[in-house]
């Protein structure tokens, strides 16, 4: 009896330990999904956010993308667009945080596969966008490659993908 | 719980009510009816909220529907068929959070097009009696490959640009939609 409750804490004792491992030194996927979803939340503006705030996340969203990132916007509807550099993503984002009350961003059935080298991944997932007080949303999905630098994982390239082509 | 007051030893009538009078046949029972339901809600029959507008009047916002995953197991979608596709990329068990809700027009290798409002497919008019809403749409005509069908919404009402609509790669098909 005593080797079976030793054996039981012995286990909950590894499981415990592995546990404290994966949050202490998470996979990188782990760590990408956890950028794709922290840039989601950065891109989501309510309408008590006042203009500190927004200046605030302007600057931090910038912080999410590699000096060189480029974002090509191909959305129906709408005339093909692309940014290129973090002054003009800023810009953008600016722009986009000024004009709108409340922007809603969810990055939805995020799929992440990394490169060989481990310092390059590939992300795709389904846009999910409310802007102002409309009720209606847009979907798109996404596409983003993302690279390591010191450490920290850097949007290189966004681009829309047209489900129906 | 037995009913001490109870000479017959009958169960009591609240034990009855919820696990029944045979307490291990309630509980084979319901581990049943949880892998039932695990398995036609994940694998078999995908429940869906309905949201948007491009497929009025047929359906529209806050409608709760089923998508059936197994619809095309044995035969390929058909022209007239309302299917979902799917936004993220195909493979994997999980199933997406949003899809698309269309109507299959065009089969692949035909040509589709738009004149004046109405479909044309390989050149001749499409019938389509469940377009309510007329529309002026003008649209060169588009060859759908192999293994393409061209999914597009009932409500023509709406602009050409703003109506998602276009080829669907057989994977991105789902299902067929139940009712």
């Amino acid at each position: 009896m005593k080797i079976a409750v030793r054996l039981m804490l012995l286990a909950a004792a590894a499981a415990l330990g592995f546990w404290c491992w994966t949050i202490l030194f998470p996979s990188p996927e782990k760590l990408v999904l956890k950028k794709i979803s922290s840039l989601a939340s950065t891109a989501t503006i309510v309408a008590s956010d006042g203009n500190i705030t927004r200046a605030t996340k302007v600057s931090n969203l910038i912080g999410y993308f590699a000096v060189d990132a480029e974002i090509h916007f191909d959305v129906t509807g709408y005339p093909a667009h692309t940014l290129s550099g973090r002054d003009e993503i800023r810009e953008a984002a600016a722009g986009a945080f000024t004009s709108l009350t409340t922007l809603n961003v969810q990055f939805l059935d995020v799929t992440v596969r990394l490169g060989a080298d481990k310092l390059t991944a590939d992300v795709s997932c389904t846009a999910k966008v409310n802007a102002g007080d409309s009720k209606d949303f847009g979907v798109q999905e996404m596409h983003f490659q993302l690279k390591k630098v010191e450490g920290d994982w850097l949007i290189t390239k966004v681009k829309t993908v047209k489900t129906l082509s | 719980m037995l009913n001490a007051n109870d000479p017959s030893g009958r169960p009591h009538w609240l034990q009855v009510l919820t696990i029944g009078r045979r307490p291990k046949t309630t509980l084979i029972r319901i581990a049943v009816l949880v892998v039932v339901c695990i398995v036609t809600f994940k694998f078999i029959l995908l429940p869906i909220r309905v949201d948007g507008i491009s497929m009025l009047p047929t359906y529209h916002t806050g409608q709760i529907n089923c998508i059936n995953r197994l619809a095309y197991l044995r035969h390929e979608p058909q022209r007239g068929d309302i299917v979902s596709v799917r936004l993220s990329e195909p493979g994997g068990l999980a199933n997406p959070s949003i899809l698309y809700m269309k109507r299959i027009i065009g089969l692949p290798g035909e040509t589709v097009a738009f004149h004046g409002g109405r479909a044309f497919i390989n050149g001749e008019p499409l019938d389509e009696p469940y377009v309510k809403f007329s529309c002026d749409w003008e649209h060169a005509p588009i060859v759908c490959g192999p293994d393409q069908f061209y999914v597009v919404g009932d409500n023509r009402s709406m602009p050409f640009d703003f109506h998602t609509q276009g080829r669907a790669e057989r994977n991105r098909i789902v299902g067929k939609l139940l009712l």
